[in-house]
C-alpha cells in the first residue's frame, strides 16, 4: 500500500511511528492499567500540532490532508487505542464545529481545539441507547430569555473525564439541536466511568445535565439538523480515525505474531514452521493489507470531498475494526498463556479491538447501512 | 444573466441533481416536487451525501445559512438554491 502514498505521506508516517516508539508504546499498558492518561502525553500530541493536524491552517492546524491524518491515527493505533481516542474525538468535535459552526464560533473555539489548549467531548450516545441516535431524550426547552435550558444525560463519553468541551446533541421539541457546553458550566456534572474491558484509557465519562443553561451564542447549526448534518460529519471523521486506528492494532498483533513465531520454539523447530500457526500468520497479513487499502480510499475519498466518502469510511471501520477483533484473538493464541497475561501488548490489543466494532456505530449498524447501500445500488441498476 | 442562459443553467443543474438523486435513493421515479425527506427514500447518510455532492459539483460551500429544509426538500428546492448560491439570477424585467 506505500506505493499510494507521496513522500511526505511517507516521511510523515516514519515520524508518526518514531513518536509512538518512543512515547507511547513503553507506556502503553501503565496507562491501561492505571486507567488514566497522563496530562504530559496529551500535552505532548498538542505540542506537536497533532490534535488540530487535518484542520486549516488559518485555524491554527496543521492543513494535513486525511491521508496523513489516517496515518497518524494507525500510528498511535498501534500504540495505544486509549491515546488514538483523543485524537478521535477532538477531530470529531473540530470538523463539526468547523462545518455547521458560525463564524464567531469558529473564531473562539476552533483555534484553541487545533492547538490543543483546550480538549472536546463528542457527547452523542445516552445511557438509554446509543446506535439509534433518533431516540434521544436529552431535551432542551426555552427559557425566559434568549437561552435554552438543557436536561439529561449522556453516557461512554470518550475523553469526558478531561474534556473542557462538549459538543452536546439533544432535542428542542421534536427537532433536533446540538450546543457547546464548556466544563464550567453550572449545572453540568461529569462522572468517571471505570473498569471498562478496553478503551481503559480514555477517560470515559457519564455527563449530567441540570437546568444548564445555553445562550444562543453556544447553539451550534439550527434546529432540526443536528442529526442529519452535524453528528454525520463527527461521525464521519470518527469514523475514518478509529478505521485506521483498528488497522494500527491490526499491524501490532501482526508485528508481535511474526516476532513471537520467527522466534518461539517447540523442540527444536520454530513456532512458524507450523502451518497452523502460518494460516493465522497468513490471515492477519492479509486483512492488514486489505485494511490498509480501505483507509486508503476512505481517506482519499475525505480528501477530494466525494459524497461516497461516507460509504468508504464505514466499510474501512467495518473492515478493520472486526480484522482486528479476529487478529487480537489469533494474537493471543500463538502467544499462549503470556498472550494472557497483562505484561503482554496483545493481551491488551484483544481487549481494545472489541471496543472497536461498537464506538462510532456497532458492527450490526454498519451492516445495517452498508447492506442497504449496496441493495439500493443493485435495485437502481435493475431499473 | 439573460433569461434564456438562466434557464440553460437552471436546466442543467435540475438534471445534474436529478441524476445524482436517482442513483442515491431508492426510489423508481423522481417528480421534481416530490419530498426527498420522506420515510423510507433515504438512509441516514443522505443529507451529508447530497451537501458533499453540491459543494463538489457545482464548486459552492455550505454553511450554517444554509440549513434549512425548504433548500433540499426536493429536486426544485435543490435547483432553486444552487441558482441562488452560485448567483445566477434571472435579468431584472425592463419598463414595460
Amino acid at each position: 500500500m506505500q506505493y499510494l502514498l507521496t513522500e511526505q505521506q511517507k516521511a510523515r508516517h516514519g515520524d508518526f511511528k518514531t513518536f509512538v516508539n518512543q512515547n507511547v508504546e513503553p507506556f502503553a499498558e501503565k496507562w491501561d492499567r492505571e486507567q488514566r492518561l497522563p496530562e504530559s502525553v496529551i500535552a505532548l500530541l498538542a505540542k506537536l500540532g497533532y490534535l488540530g493536524c487535518s484542520l486549516p491552517t488559518q485555524n491554527g492546524g496543521h492543513g494535513w490532508d486525511t491521508v496523513t491524518f489516517g496515518l497518524l491515527n494507525e500510528a498511535l493505533g498501534r500504540g495505544s487505542s486509549s491515546l488514538n481516542g483523543v485524537l478521535t474525538v477532538q477531530t470529531m468535535v473540530s470538523k463539526a464545529l468547523l462545518k455547521w459552526g458560525s463564524v464567531e464560533q469558529i473564531r473562539k473555539w476552533i483555534p484553541m481545539l487545533a492547538q490543543g489548549e483546550i480538549i472536546g467531548a463528542f457527547a452523542l450516545t445516552e445511557p438509554g441507547g446509543g446506535s439509534d441516535i433518533h431516540s434521544l431524550v436529552t431535551e432542551f426547552t426555552d427559557s425566559r430569555g434568549d437561552s435554552l435550558v438543557l436536561n439529561g444525560a449522556k453516557k461512554w463519553i470518550s475523553c469526558g473525564q478531561f474534556a473542557s468541551l462538549f459538543l452536546v446533541f439533544g432535542k428542542l421539541g421534536d427537532r433536533s439541536l446540538a450546543c457547546l457546553v464548556p466544563r464550567e458550566t453550572p449545572g453540568l456534572e461529569v462522572e468517571p466511568i471505570h473498569d471498562l474491558m478496553g478503551f481503559r484509557a480514555a477517560g470515559l465519562a457519564k455527563l449530567t445535565f441540570n437546568n444548564v443553561e445555553v445562550p444562543p451564542a453556544n447553539v451550534v447549526g439550527k434546529p432540526g439538523f443536528a442529526l442529519s448534518h452535524i453528528a454525520p460529519v463527527g461521525l464521519h471523521y470518527g469514523r475514518i480515525s478509529t478505521a485506521c486506528s483498528a488497522l494500527g492494532l491490526l499491524r501490532g498483533c501482526f508485528e508481535e505474531s511474526v516476532t513471537w513465531a520467527a522466534t518461539r520454539k517447540i523442540g527444536n523447530q520454530p513456532l512458524g514452521d507450523i502451518g497452523m500457526i502460518r494460516s493465522l500468520i497468513a490471515e492477519m497479513g492479509t486483512d492488514l493489507e486489505a485494511g490498509s487499502f480501505l483507509c486508503h480510499s476512505a481517506c482519499r475519498a475525505a480528501d477530494e470531498n466525494l459524497p461516497e466518502a461516507f460509504e468508504k469510511a464505514l466499510m474501512a471501520k467495518y473492515f478493520t475494526s472486526r480484522a482486528a477483533v479476529r487478529a487480537a484473538s489469533d494474537a493471543v493464541q500463538i502467544q499462549g498463556a503470556a498472550g494472557c497475561h497483562a505484561s503482554s501488548s496483545v493481551s491488551r490489543f484483544y481487549r481494545d479491538a472489541k471496543i472497536m466494532e461498537i464506538i462510532e456505530g456497532t458492527t450490526q449498524i454498519h451492516e445495517h447501512l452498508l447492506g442497504g447501500i449496496f441493495l439500493g445500488q443493485v435495485r437502481r441498476s435493475l431499473q | 444573466m439573460t433569461n434564456s442562459s438562466h434557464a440553460e443553467e437552471e436546466k442543467k443543474v435540475r438534471e445534474t441533481v436529478t441524476n445524482f438523486l436517482l442513483s442515491s435513493i431508492n426510489i423508481a421515479n423522481l417528480n421534481d416536487d416530490d419530498n426527498l425527506f420522506a420515510s423510507g427514500i433515504v438512509n441516514s447518510l443522505f443529507a451529508v451525501q447530497l451537501m458533499t455532492f453540491l459543494e463538489k459539483i457545482f464548486v459552492i460551500e455550505l454553511g450554517m445559512d444554509d440549513l434549512d429544509i425548504e433548500n433540499f426538500k426536493s429536486v426544485n428546492a435543490t435547483t432553486a438554491f444552487v441558482m441562488r448560491k452560485k448567483g445566477w439570477q434571472k435579468a431584472e424585467a425592463g419598463p414595460s
